[in-house]
């Protein structure tokens, strides 16, 4: 079969970038040497516009079916080049992308002789894994315009409005026998102070005229299967189980009080109450006029649980606010750890003051207490700036206590396959990057089922969760690169491993037996490292093609040389980064690219010291950074545990097998442990 | 009828609305007068409350913005007028020199190594951060190539040593240069990407809706303010941010501008320049700046000590407090108090800090060898101009003004308009991301 491959080799002088160092006439004629190795040819700017119609020429006219680029980055360049193969005719995942620049004209620029050498092995390296190169194709999952939100609060309610405002099905499933959620038992909204019966009602009132939002109230989610696209929703609504399809869910499911009971008096005197239980009390004009109120804050918040429940010390100054307006005599103090209020906070502030409300800070260290004399509460704070215990009279204390996740959350991760953090509240895909989704696709979550927020940031996340769960619903579909992971069931065990460690939920069981969602997998390659069956392919980066570059880049001097395995996002990152720096370190090292740290099984690992190695660097993301979300983590452990062991067995010294845990600016870092391995691996 | 949607702003909140908006399927100008895309984000060594690498997270984007096949990207560029029409945008854009062809540039940066003249850098100059006339913004800038500072035209760097300072004819009129040695340089890679005689050239876009997401800008203290522009080892945190990043002008190296030593002993002052003419409300995010930047240090060396005078802790999102207390257990003494006074000593350079110290009701004071400055954040200069070329309105700060708050969040007196990031206030990424992903909801159903 290997006489149908055709390779066709391209190396860059990128001017005289490469050209410089690496002398690429002689790695243009070793790349004519090699086997299956058609056509090689120097070019001045491979990515110029008209080289690259002179590469496709040569696809065709040399009938190339593998295509091998040596220049520069594939972080960069590899788009362009796929694209250009693809015009001519080639399938994009039969090229092979070769860093010559920043991992060898760029950082040994002193010696050129051995730069030109690992160019050369780089060159060999990349077409033994191009010989071994698969069709690939991108894979597409069908997605409908429906979409389920489960909580019919603010969250999902402005949701709902987004999506149905595209012309797309909405589905609100509220537990609840109305619309509205918990500004139900809320009084005034602050700081706009607008009613929330107001906002509820106006809501509710879109919704019931738009066509294409279906509510089911008094309904609970029975059971949720499938993927984006193909979900089958079991709901039980009063009294009995329907079922209905949905492409997309957006879990809005809201937060409620901790009680605290047993703290301050709260369960035992009834002149302790709540935040949430004012609110009700102002809602319904039921308060009589009090002479001493004093509101304890961070009541479980700001602790080693729990941190700020954000919207407490607001709604503490509002509710303060509101009792001064029903009897300006009343007394009030609010009993803080820090003024946490973000917007217009020093005018809100000052009109607090100036109504009257006191201000008295305590610290974790000394919080303050509740006792009961005669008929009256008394709080005993210790006042830091007098710098003495205050005893404040109180017929009625309220505590600003801390939220949690809604009591439906425990049963609904289960059903959704996500996770939530000890407080019940959903975990997004990144904190920073991923808010409005969970790493699953076709699954997105907004509001306090996220964490506790005001309104207007509750309507900005809902808005930004329709956005994320309206892209596959207007596009129609999901597409994957075919970077994927490929189960071959007659090896396959069914051991679960694999099912219980994709990070994207994309290996879910059929009949009992794994089945790779394609649309949904990243093709990390985290499964195919630690199946023992080695039952998992990872298409365009096979246990045979990442051997087939071991084997190459070891076959000769292996003695004197690194494998370095290297995860595409930052590690490569901090590689490149040394060589637009250009920063010098040895030549020993030879890179091999994976998608991520954890695609690095220990057989890759072995097999590198069986030939003879020096050394092995295995380099992925700086924690707690992961393209993958986990990898790092996962190869880390592996590496320690696993990897290192098996290297003793075999009676490998474990201590040359080396790792990096690098950010895309590491470019000093990478440069400093190629040179620090070099040393301990006496390879000077 | 155009469905096209000019995002203005290329930082992390449009990037996030280009993507989103694209990804739909909408056709997407991403405008940005800067050199490169990436923002301010880009600049920054890590992000709470993960410490997540900056550019690790954000440059994987910028790739994809750079290579969509629905996006536009505009750099160096701006908006000049604006005319609604038949419910479009008639939009005038000025596509500044860059005075490099950016798609014959590869970004090499032999051009750079060739360039004699080293001028401060405009984000890093006050702390050593030198750049050439001719530069790439940053190692991942999008798009990479280089771009050159206009001043090296005309004569007006003749003194630096520029090496077309000599020259007697106005750049714009010869096609053909013998004298820079970046054009030189650049033709003898075989490239000709060096065009000192490039102008300003107009551009005309027609779309449906806008973004505006034109980022936000740190406040720099008035001179004199806790020795800042006086004491030379008395920085803000954004220039501390730099010293710390790889990236930036040490490589990482967190050094002292006095003496370029590593300081044993470094203070943050907490709300610096609250409560000034210009900043007359909490930026809500500084608190967590500097949570960041004590824990990186102690990373860095865990023998430097680390103090905190702060007022009120704001913690107000998720793992943010959790991220506060690991400053704290992590050895860096939080303060409560606002320092009063500050003197340097003129040997060492180092610096005195006389505070009250609210949770013993002590006059204290400490000898420190770095002294940060957490300043907020501030509108972006070009928030007014934007305001009137677009006809949206300003709040009291200077921040874009949403029509309402809570009803219709992110949308401004003009229909078609959205607002998300740093343009309506002092934001962390994380709320960026979320309004970019809210503003572009809000735009694509506006094409409808």
């Amino acid at each position: 079969m290997n006489n149908d491959i055709r390779v066709g080799v391209f190396v860059c002088d990128c001017g005289t970038n490469i050209a410089r160092t690496v002398n690429v006439p002689q790695v243009v004629e070793y790349a004519k040497g090699l086997k299956n190795v058609i056509f090689a040819e120097e070019g001045k700017w491979s990515c110029s516009v008209d080289y690259l119609a002179k590469l496709q020429e040569a696809i065709k006219e040399h009938n190339l079916n593998r295509v091998v680029i040596a220049s520069c980055t594939p972080r960069t360049h590899e788009p362009l080049f796929k694209k250009t193969v693809k015009e001519a005719g080639l399938n994009p995942y039969l090229l092979e992308f070769v860093s010559i620049r920043e991992q060898a004209s760029w950082v040994h620029m002193d010696d050129p002789v051995r730069a030109t050498e690992k160019a050369k092995d780089l060159v060999k390296m990349g077409v033994a894994k191009a010989i071994l190169l698969e069709l690939g194709e991108d894979f597409r999952l069908p997605v409908k315009q429906d979409c389920l939100i489960i909580g019919g609060g603010m969250a999902g309610m402005t949701a709902a409005l987004n999506i149905a405002a595209q012309g797309f099905k909405a589905i609100i499933v509220e537990k609840q026998p109305q619309l509205g959620g918990l500004l139900n038992k809320l009084d005034r909204i602050a700081p706009e102070e607008v009613s929330a019966d107001a906002m509820v009602k106006a809501k509710a009132e879109l919704i019931a005229q738009n066509e294409n939002i279906k509510v089911y109230t008094n309904t609970e989610i029975e059971d949720i299967q499938g993927y984006i696209g193909n979900y089958k929703v079991r709901v039980k609504t009063n009294g009995k189980s329907e079922e209905f399809d949905a492409s997309t869910i957006i879990a809005a499911t809201g937060m409620k009080e901790i009680e605290p009971v047993g703290q301050y008096g709260y369960g035992d005197d009834s002149r302790v109450i709540t935040q949430l239980q004012l609110e009700g009390l102002l809602k319904s004009n039921g308060l009589e006029a009090k002479r001493d109120v004093v509101i304890i804050n961070c009541v479980n918040s700001k602790n080693e649980e729990r941190g700020c429940c954000n919207i407490g010390c607001l709604a503490s100054v509002k509710n303060a606010m509101a009792l001064k307006t029903i009897n300006k005599g009343t007394r009030v103090h609010i009993l803080y750890r820090d003024l946490s209020i973000v917007k217009d906070e020093l005018s809100y502030l000052k009109d607090a003051r100036n109504m009257g409300i006191k201000f008295i800070r305590y610290t974790e260290e000394r919080q303050p207490e509740v006792s009961r004399e005669d008929s009256h509460l008394m709080v005993r704070v210790y006042d830091l700036l007098l710098g003495r215990e205050l005893k404040i009279p109180a017929d009625l204390i309220v505590l600003t206590t801390a939220f949690e996740g809604d009591s439906t959350v425990d049963q609904l991760k289960g059903q959704l396959k996500v996770s939530t953090n000890p407080d019940g509240f959903f975990q997004e895909a990144h904190v920073k990057l991923g808010p409005s989704d969970f790493p699953s696709d076709g699954l997105y979550l907004c509001g306090c089922a996220r964490s506790p927020k005001n309104l207007k940031d509750t309507c900005e996340e809902s808005m930004a969760a329709a956005m994320r769960a309206s892209i596959p619903m207007k596009v129609g579909y999901l597409e994957a690169e075919g970077i994927v992971a490929d189960i071959d069931l007659d090896a396959c065990n069914d051991c679960g491993i694999c099912v219980k460690n994709c990070p994207y939920g994309a290996i879910q069981l059929v009949d009992d037996r794994p089945n790779v969602l394609k649309a949904l997998c990243k093709g990390c390659g985290l499964c195919a490292a630690d199946c023992t069956k080695d039952a998992i392919t990872i298409v365009h980066y096979s246990d045979e093609q990442i051997l087939a570059q071991v084997e190459a880049a070891l076959e000769e001097k292996a003695q004197e040389k690194i494998i370095a395995f290297c995860c595409h996002w930052c590690a490569l990152g901090a590689v490149d980064m040394a060589g637009v720096s250009r920063l010098q370190y040895p030549p020993n090292v030879r890179i091999i690219r994976v998608m991520c740290s954890a695609r690095v099984a220990t057989k890759f690992v072995l097999r590198a010291f069986e030939l003879g190695a020096a050394g092995v660097l295995v380099a992925g993301c700086e924690f707690p950074t992961c393209h993958y979300i986990v990898g790092n983590y996962k190869a880390e452990k592996r590496m320690e545990r696993v990897t290192k062991k098996r290297l003793a067995q075999k009676g490998y010294d474990p201590s040359k097998l080396w790792t990096a845990w690098l950010s895309a600016t590491d470019g000093p870092k990478f440069a400093a442990t190629m040179r620090a391995m070099t040393k301990q691996l006496n390879l000077e | 009828m155009s469905d096209s949607i000019l995002i203005i702003g290329g930082g992390i909140a449009g990037i996030n609305a280009a993507l989103n908006a694209a990804d739909y399927g909408c056709q997407v100008y991403l405008l940005d007068d800067t050199a490169s895309i990436g923002g301010m984000m880009a600049r920054l060594d890590k992000t709470f409350p993960t410490n997540d690498c900056s550019i690790c997270i954000e440059s994987p984007l910028m790739y994809r913005v750079d290579n969509h096949p629905n996006i536009e990207i505009l750099t160096n560029c701006e908006v000049r007028r604006v005319n609604r029409n038949n419910g479009n945008f008639e939009i005038r854009l000025v596509k500044k020199a860059r005075f490099v062809d950016a798609d014959k540039c590869t970004g090499c940066g032999t051009c750079v190594e060739a360039c004699p003249v080293s001028v401060p850098d405009e984000l890093d100059g006050k702390i050593g951060g030198m750049r050439k006339l001719i530069s790439i913004p940053f190692p991942q800038a999008v798009p990479n190539a280089s771009i050159i500072d206009p001043r090296c035209r005309y004569g007006k760097m003749r003194e630096q040593g520029a090496c077309i300072g000599g020259c007697v004819v106005d750049c714009s009129q010869c096609r053909e240069c013998p004298i820079a040695l970046c054009v030189k340089a650049c033709k003898d890679e075989g490239k000709d990407a060096v065009l000192l005689w490039q102008a300003d050239k107009p551009m005309d876009i027609e779309v449906k809706s806008i973004i505006v997401c034109s980022g936000i800008k740190s406040y720099e203290p008035s001179t004199g303010t806790y020795g800042y522009n006086v004491y030379e080892n008395v920085i803000t945190n954004l220039q501390f941010e730099r010293l710390m990043n790889a990236g930036g002008p040490t490589g990482g190296e967190i050094v002292r501008p006095s003496d370029k030593a590593h300081p044993k002993k470094i203070a943050w002052i907490q709300c610096v320049g609250r409560g000034d003419k210009e900043l007359p409300y909490c930026s809500k995010v500084c608190c967590m700046i500097t949570a960041k930047q004590v824990i990186i240090t102690k990373e860095h060396d865990p023998s430097v000590e680390t103090l905190v005078f702060y007022n009120d802790l704001k913690a107000y999102g998720k793992g943010f407090y959790d991220f506060h207390r690991k400053a704290v257990e992590g050895g860096t003494r939080y303060i409560k108090g606002k320092p009063f006074d500050i003197f340097e000593h003129p040997e060492t350079k180092n610096l005195t800090i006389r505070f009250e110290d609210l949770d013993k009701g002590e006059l204290m004071e400490e000898e420190v060898e770095l002294l940060v400055l957490a300043t907020g954040l501030i509108p972006s200069d070009r928030n007014k101009r934007l305001a009137r070329v677009l006809g949206i309105e300003l709040n009291e700060y200077g921040f874009f003004k949403e029509k309402e708050p809570l009803n219709a969040p992110l949308e401004t007196n003009v229909d078609g308009v959205y607002l998300c990031g740093g343009a309506t206030g002092p934001i962390d990424i994380s709320e960026s991301v979320v309004q970019a992903s809210a503003a572009s909801m809000k735009a694509v159903i506006a094409r409808r």
